[in-house]
């Protein structure tokens, strides 16, 4: 028979590092938990709620489509706005994202102040600028325009300026070191280096704005936006449905476009 | 009548690394001259200083007989060439517009911005390629060029701003022997039947032999060797070399069993 | 006698590149097409500056002051929704883009399914489904809640069905060899590697619905949003100007900090403020 052996301590495994993910998860689960109790939502009715909700969502089944030729003008208008929103959108990100480049602003002052205008924009939600702008010029589907312009000229320049950032630094040496002036800079090394990563960028801006142009008819600011709201307040379910599906169908093939066109550019 | 000039320069750099520790040195018109030392003596920041791509924290640079300052710095760079180890060439951009951005300190920059350029600058930039012989290549994008020939694109580049004196930062140490051959005959080329002074970097010590008419050995910021290849000895390139810190020094004896 | 200099694109043929040509000619194409439905007008435009400017001026008034313990609730309600519904979001995106990814989905059929029920929830903005919800479920966060949370799974199910579909294939093959089940090879071959890149994913959506958030409360599924709107439309500029300035604050405190944590995952390093 073999003597036992003991074996030696160093083989042994070494304390195991303290996993605090369950410490983490706990501490999410009582946030979210006291979150729902401050907000006052009450499973109860979201639980009865649900049972009236599916008898609420059959109210949406016979979409009457009467008003069609006005709802496809909407629609037009809709993505008109989106459309004219995201170019002035691309004309302000084209200036502005090359000061906000660090590795490129000529300044630092005016890298600082790109940044915070940048910023700003993107900060105040296209709502309310859409509701300063119908203040100021009326109802219509130009505030909707610059609402979305602004709004998204912040987007627009943010990520045109971190992809700038991420240009290989040799790059704009390159073409720095024969004297050029720094929009030749912009214009040589920076544009052509994130050519892809910019269209990717503009493409997702444009299909953000066609949605977000379809809301801001809500506040006035023109397009279906309003249409909905009102059918919607007036219990008009037939007509409701019908405007969610031509909202809907519409988002769905600019979607399709888009991602079609990024394949294309992949 | 030298046609650079560097006067007591020395670099600091904000992190307090001390790259260049006080060098004086002229480079006269029309000559080869290259830069030899281990890497982090300070060679590539010195070149750079020639140019601006660096600004001295104490002395002055001049280029034929002007100060190198931030209000000339776009005249001064139009007639300094550069060429880099990593060529540092637009991916996207066809190898034409590559070299085309050598025009781009001549021109009058409001065409330029839309990719607009004059006649006489499309000629300079097809020059220059016959020049090193990418012709061929001209329309294809420069990523699909192999490293021997996006490096020959650097130095139309470079040769399209019609210099007065072209810095090679390493310009082989990314290729292989055959490429790195042709890429410093080319620049010796140039030097002969141009008269455009060429200042190179490099850390091989033969090809330094081989090409220049004058080597600057420079070793943590300082010249420590300035003569003709000739002048070279084992002795010189232990000088050269030498590491303090480091007892058996394999760099040092793999460069003396290159000299 | 001063010789002409014709001038040329870098192109064979001197002309710009035919990409490049067309997509700005379709574009503008599309623009002057449109200009009547957009009712641009310069004219106006120039207008309503002295108009905008007067507006501008009128903000910047003594703000509300007892006003602002309702704007502190109510912001808190916005940053509240905006956690409860992405979290309630990934929950139930984790096991759908699981579903949504040809590599991992039980059945193609499946897979095709899920897909396109994501592409329902997130085609429409947050605020339509808002509108529908308050109709089903009443006033208050809870229908604005339950919008964001179901646009967001759209957005989420559909991020993280592509981060698993790129996992390296090697890894899952060795969790597999070893015998995991159908859920083990998915729990611990694919969720590991794709939740790095998720986490990204997550704070650009947290910082997205905050946004969203805000305007809710226009249609009454709670938050700033009512207060917002409502402030405009009674002129009460004395309350619109800390709405703004306190929409501003959070929207760029958030941004800044999921800046940070990204660079951070990123780097791997404490990254420089």
């Amino acid at each position: 028979m073999k003597p036992r052996q003991t074996t030696p301590s160093a083989s042994a495994l070494p304390p195991k590092p303290r996993n605090l993910f369950p410490v983490w998860l706990a501490a999410l689960l009582a946030l979210l938990w006291l979150i729902v109790h401050d907000l006052e939502i009450s499973f109860e009715t979201l639980a009865y709620g649900v049972a009236d909700m599916a008898e609420y969502f059959s109210r949406y089944s016979k979409p009457e489509f009467s008003e069609l030729s006005r709802y496809l003008e909407l629609m037009k208008i809709t993505l008109a706005t989106a459309l004219w929103g995201t170019v002035f959108a691309l004309v302000v990100a084209f200036f502005l994202a090359p000061l906000a480049a660090r590795n490129l602003a000529p300044y630092p002052l005016a890298y600082r102040a790109a940044r915070e205008l940048l910023n700003f924009m993107r900060a105040m939600p296209d709502l309310l600028l859409a509701l300063i702008f119908v203040a100021a010029l009326g109802l219509g589907p130009l505030p909707g325009v610059l609402a979305l312009g602004v709004h998204t000229a912040g987007f627009l320049g943010k990520f045109f300026a971190e992809s700038l950032e991420r240009v290989d630094k040799g790059v704009y040496e390159g073409v720095t070191s024969t004297g050029a002036n720094f929009p030749q800079i912009v214009m040589y090394a920076g544009w052509p280096s994130i050519q892809r990563e910019a269209l990717g960028y503009v493409l997702y801006i444009m299909d953000r704005n066609v949605r977000m142009a379809s809301v801001l008819g809500m506040v006035g600011a023109g397009g279906i936006g309003l249409a909905l709201h009102d059918t919607l307040r007036m219990f008009n379910y037939g007509q409701s449905a019908a405007l969610i599906i031509v909202i809907l169908v519409t988002i769905l093939i600019i979607d399709y476009a888009s991602a079609w066109l990024r394949r294309r550019l992949s | 009548m030298s046609i650079i000039s560097i006067k007591s320069a020395t670099k600091r750099f904000p992190n307090g690394f001390e790259a260049i520790k006080g060098i004086t040195a002229d480079i006269a018109a029309g000559s080869f001259t290259v830069i030899l030392g281990p890497s982090g003596a300070g060679k590539s920041t010195l070149l750079r200083l020639m140019n601006g791509l660096e600004t001295p924290t104490g002395g002055s640079i001049h280029i034929t007989g002007e100060t190198l300052g931030k209000s000339n710095l776009r005249k001064m760079r139009s007639c300094v060439g550069m060429v880099f180890q990593q060529f540092n060439l637009v991916e996207r951009l066809s190898v034409v517009t590559n070299v085309l951005t050598g025009r781009l300190a001549h021109r009058s920059w409001l065409g330029s911005l839309l990719y607009l350029f004059r006649n006489e600058d499309m000629e300079i930039a097809q020059e220059a390629l016959a020049r090193v012989g990418l012709t061929d290549k001209a329309w294809n994008r420069a990523d699909k060029l192999s490293g021997g020939q996006q490096q020959r694109v650097g130095i139309a580049r470079a040769l399209a701003q019609r210099p007065k004196v072209i810095l090679a930062d390493e310009p082989v140490a990314s290729l292989d022997p055959v490429s790195s051959e042709e890429i410093m005959m080319l620049l010796r080329e140039i030097c002969d039947r141009d008269g455009i002074t060429v200042v190179v970097n490099l850390h091989q010590v033969d090809l330094a032999k081989r090409f220049a008419d004058r080597i600057i050995g420079m070793n943590s910021g300082r010249v420590v060797f300035d003569g003709t290849p000739a002048e070279l000895s084992p002795l010189t390139l232990q000088t050269i070399y030498k590491r303090d810190e480091i007892k058996d020094d394999t760099n040092l004896n793999l460069a003396l069993a290159y000299a | 006698m001063t010789q002409i200099s014709i001038w040329r694109w870098p192109t064979h043929n001197g002309l710009p590149p035919l990409p490049a040509v067309a997509s700005v000619v379709t574009v503008l194409t599309a623009m002057w097409l449109t200009v009547s439905l957009v009712e641009v007008d310069v004219a106006r435009l120039v207008g309503s500056l002295s108009k905008m400017l007067s507006f501008a001026g009128n903000m910047f008034v003594m703000p509300d002051w007892k006003y602002l313990p309702q704007l502190l609730v109510k912001m808190l309600e916005t940053i509240e929704m905006t956690f409860l519904a992405t979290a309630i979001a990934l929950f139930v995106s984790l096991p759908l883009g699981l579903l949504a990814a040809r590599n991992a989905t039980p059945h193609v059929i499946v897979y095709r399914l899920v897909r396109d029920l994501l592409s329902l929830m997130r085609a429409m903005p947050e605020l339509v489904w808002a509108l529908v919800f308050v109709s089903a479920v009443g006033l208050g966060p809870l229908p604005g809640v339950m919008a964001l949370a179901f646009v967001t799974v759209g957005f989420m199910g559909k991020f993280f069905a592509e981060s698993i579909e790129v996992v390296d294939h090697k890894q899952v093959e060795g969790v597999t060899a070893h015998g995991a089940g159908w859920f083990q090879v998915r729990i611990f071959g694919m969720l590991p590697q794709a939740l790095p890149d998720f986490i990204g994913t997550v704070m650009y959506i947290l910082d997205h619905n905050l946004r969203a958030a805000t305007v809710l409360g226009l249609v009454g599924a709670g938050g700033i949003g009512y207060d917002l709107v409502m402030s405009m439309r009674l002129f009460q500029y004395d309350r619109l100007l800390p709405i703004a300035v306190a929409i501003y604050l959070v929207v760029t405190l958030l941004d800044r900090f999921s800046d940070q944590l990204r660079s951070r995952i990123i780097h791997g390093v404490q990254a420089k403020i």
